[in-house]
């Protein structure tokens, strides 16, 4: 059992609480041991990276110095944008002695402890896609039952490929070889590296909406059973707003969106409580049929 | 070398799109626009595309190889090709095509032409001495000023494509590259001109920009630098700029993201109460967590403590970005080279290295 730093972030602490659950309980049977962070905060989400931006880089310093503070090498994310944020700021700090000298003293000054001992931030799904590949395949033979899934990746897992690096950013394969592990069968489309457009969807509805509908109705023409999400952001705009789209544009999809955790957690064998699919908008309840769950 | 490739050809006075195969010979070194010459001029003189500097400088030559936008120039066709793979190249995205590979680029001047790609001088005057920007003034604004405008970045953003009207990633890093200029004097008119709708806030972030930048201008970077400057300016009554604004306010009190605030934060009450039979569907999933009691991060004191601490140290705005190019300079984008080739005259074929008067000539 390898043990890392858990960062969930806001969303699976609150809302997709879901996520946290299935991550929790589907990570030691694929060989890790979470260490969940306590005195952490939000990574800004791309917000304050805007809005304040010096602020994002010593937020971001403070959860990986409490990630290197539980003596793992590896911080492990379950969120898009959580990755990018963390990641962009360790490469900043990991390559700029300057700057990591001025944020640290004043991390110290305010009582963090300073980021000296290096972390590596990675997503939950590269874990699974990559070091911990061959665990997956043995724990995964209650399998999906050739269900067909569409695998959405979403923007910031992918690019820039500069900071992130795990995938093609034009053609992943991560997310597809785990439903082909799990039994399933991947549906391929256009829009799967696409933006779903969760972050203007306050403030721009219209053209989020016009980004929303393209991954969904893509997979639905497909064949799609189900779609999967490695971010909950994403897991939140195509699940949650699908019923805007039917007001919008009349087209009622009820198209089933699986977090990543629960996908593998369904063909792991984890139980109702550990998958709670009722905490879902749209109903989980005719892919679980399929599956004779 | 034997190449295979197909282009998506259409033809303005038929209306006619189809894809056609070609086969040409082209040598090992040949790039994407070496290869196109082949064919046009071995193959079929009608083919249609732009060139003229062959060397990354002159930005015309910009088209999609298998769906994503690249310098034809700078892409080798033997990588393209490893494999066996059969690439399939079209005309750019978000532009009207005019004929084969060649858009229309009036949309795009007219988006640059909208932000004033100029510079309004600050001092309108002479003074006694001249007027010296210090080098550290100037690097704000390096990426930037590598633009060739050469449509790259436009040509996949997601936010244009669901909105025509959006200015986009290339008229906007335009924008920083001037309000980031420490001799121009229109800084706040840029900021609030930027900020209206279809300006800064409409960005999705989907960082396709970035990716496709055959220059490194990093465009998303530069949209973040403006948001950076707006709201350092006071200029942050766009929902998007609400937006930004609460996860900080979320940070310094909470830690975390106050979700359920967030909307009539960023919507304004009065929209927000529009949204409520929307939210109610939501709220039996608990996709609409109650903010009270509210949940507070550990040590929540130490985030706060660092917002005050930081805003007093100068790199507010978009400095507090600029500060970490250094580090990410030498990263490059999937399936590019970090380092290069080593100093050309370590090549074994190259020609001697040149040496000064009291150097011993190289062997």
């Amino acid at each position: 059992m390898k043990q890392v730093a858990y960062y969930k972030g806001c969303l699976a602490s609150l809302s997709a609480k879901e996520l946290d659950i299935s991550t929790q309980a589907l990570a030691p049977k694929v060989g890790y041991e979470l260490i969940e962070l306590e005195s952490v905060t939000c990574c800004g989400a791309g917000d304050i990276h805007e809005a304040e931006p010096d602020y994002y880089l010593h937020l971001n310093a403070r959860i990986l110095s409490y990630a290197a503070a539980t003596g793992a090498d590896t911080l492990m994310t379950v969120c898009n944008v959580c990755t990018l944020n963390l990641r962009q700021a360790n490469h900043q700090l990991l390559n700029d002695a300057a700057l990591r000298e001025r944020v640290n003293d004043n991390l110290e000054q305010v009582g963090v402890p300073r980021y000296e001992q290096d972390v590596d931030c990675v997503h939950f799904l590269w874990l699974v896609a990559g070091e911990s590949f061959g665990k997956l395949q043995e724990v995964a033979h209650k399998g999906l039952r050739g269900l067909r899934i569409a695998p959405f990746y979403g923007c910031q897992i992918l690019r820039p490929s500069k900071l992130m690096g795990f995938d093609d950013p034009d053609k992943p394969d991560s997310l597809e070889r785990i439903i082909a592990a799990c039994g399933g069968e991947a549906i391929d489309y256009p829009a799967k590296i696409k933006c779903c457009g969760f972050p203007i969807i306050q403030a721009r509805e219209e053209t989020a909406l016009a980004e929303l509908i393209q991954p969904i109705e893509q997979a639905k023409e497909a064949g799609a059973d189900a779609m999967v999400t490695p971010c909950p952001l994403c897991h939140l705009s195509l699940d949650a707003w699908q019923s805007k789209l039917k007001k919008q544009t009349g087209k009622d999809f009820q198209m089933p969106i699986f977090h990543l955790s629960q996908l593998i957690g369904v063909a792991a064998g984890l139980e109702d409580a550990e998958l709670r699919f009722k905490r879902h908008v749209v109903s989980m309840q005719p892919v679980l049929e399929k599956l004779a769950l | 070398m034997k190449v295979e490739l197909k282009i998506w050809r259409y033809d303005t006075s038929t209306g006619e799109r189809a894809l056609r195969p070609y086969e040409v010979d082209v040598t090992e070194e040949a790039t994407l626009l070496d290869t196109l010459d082949a064919v046009r001029d071995r193959l079929d003189g009608s083919l249609a595309y732009r060139k003229s500097c062959r060397m990354m400088i002159c930005g015309s030559c910009g088209m999609r190889v298998d769906g994503g936008a690249v310098l034809a120039c700078k892409t080798r066709i033997a990588d393209v090709v490893a494999d066996g793979h059969v690439p399939v190249v079209s005309a750019m995205g978000n532009l009207p095509i005019v004929k084969d590979l060649v858009v229309d680029m009036d949309p795009f001047w007219q988006k640059m032409r909208a932000v004033q790609p100029y510079l309004e001088p600050r001092l309108d005057r002479a003074t006694e001495k001249e007027n010296v920007v210090a080098q550290e003034q100037m690097d704000m604004i390096h990426k930037e000023s590598l633009c060739i405008n050469c449509g790259c970045c436009v040509s996949e953003c997601n936010s244009m494509e669901s909105d025509p009207d959006f200015l986009g990633p290339a008229a906007l890093a335009k924008g920083f590259r001037f309000v980031g200029d420490a001799r121009d004097g229109a800084t706040i008119d840029r900021l609030e001109r930027y900020s209206e709708e279809h300006g800064i806030w409409d960005c999705t972030r989907c960082y396709f920009c970035n990716e496709r930048c055959p220059k490194g201008v990093d465009p998303r970077d530069a949209i973040a630098k403006l948001g950076a400057e707006a709201m350092k300016a006071g200029i942050d009554r766009d929902m998007g700029a609400r937006h930004a604004k609460w996860f900080v306010t979320s940070a310094k009190t909470t830690g975390w993201l106050r979700e359920t605030e967030l909307v009539p934060k960023t919507q304004g009450v009065v929209k927000a109460i529009k949204e409520i039979k929307f939210a109610m569907s939501l709220l039996p999933k608990g996709k609409i967590p109650l903010p009270f009691p509210p949940h507070v991060a550990a040590d929540i004191g130490e985030s706060r403590a660092l917002f005050d601490l930081v805003t007093d140290q100068g790199r507010s705005g978009a400095a507090g970005i600029v500060q970490g190019e250094k580090a990410l300079m030498h990263l490059a984008h999937h399936g590019e080279s970090v380092d290069g080739p080593s100093h050309p005259y370590d090549d074994p074929r190259s020609f001697p290295k040149p040496y000064l008067p009291d150097e011993e000539p190289a062997t």
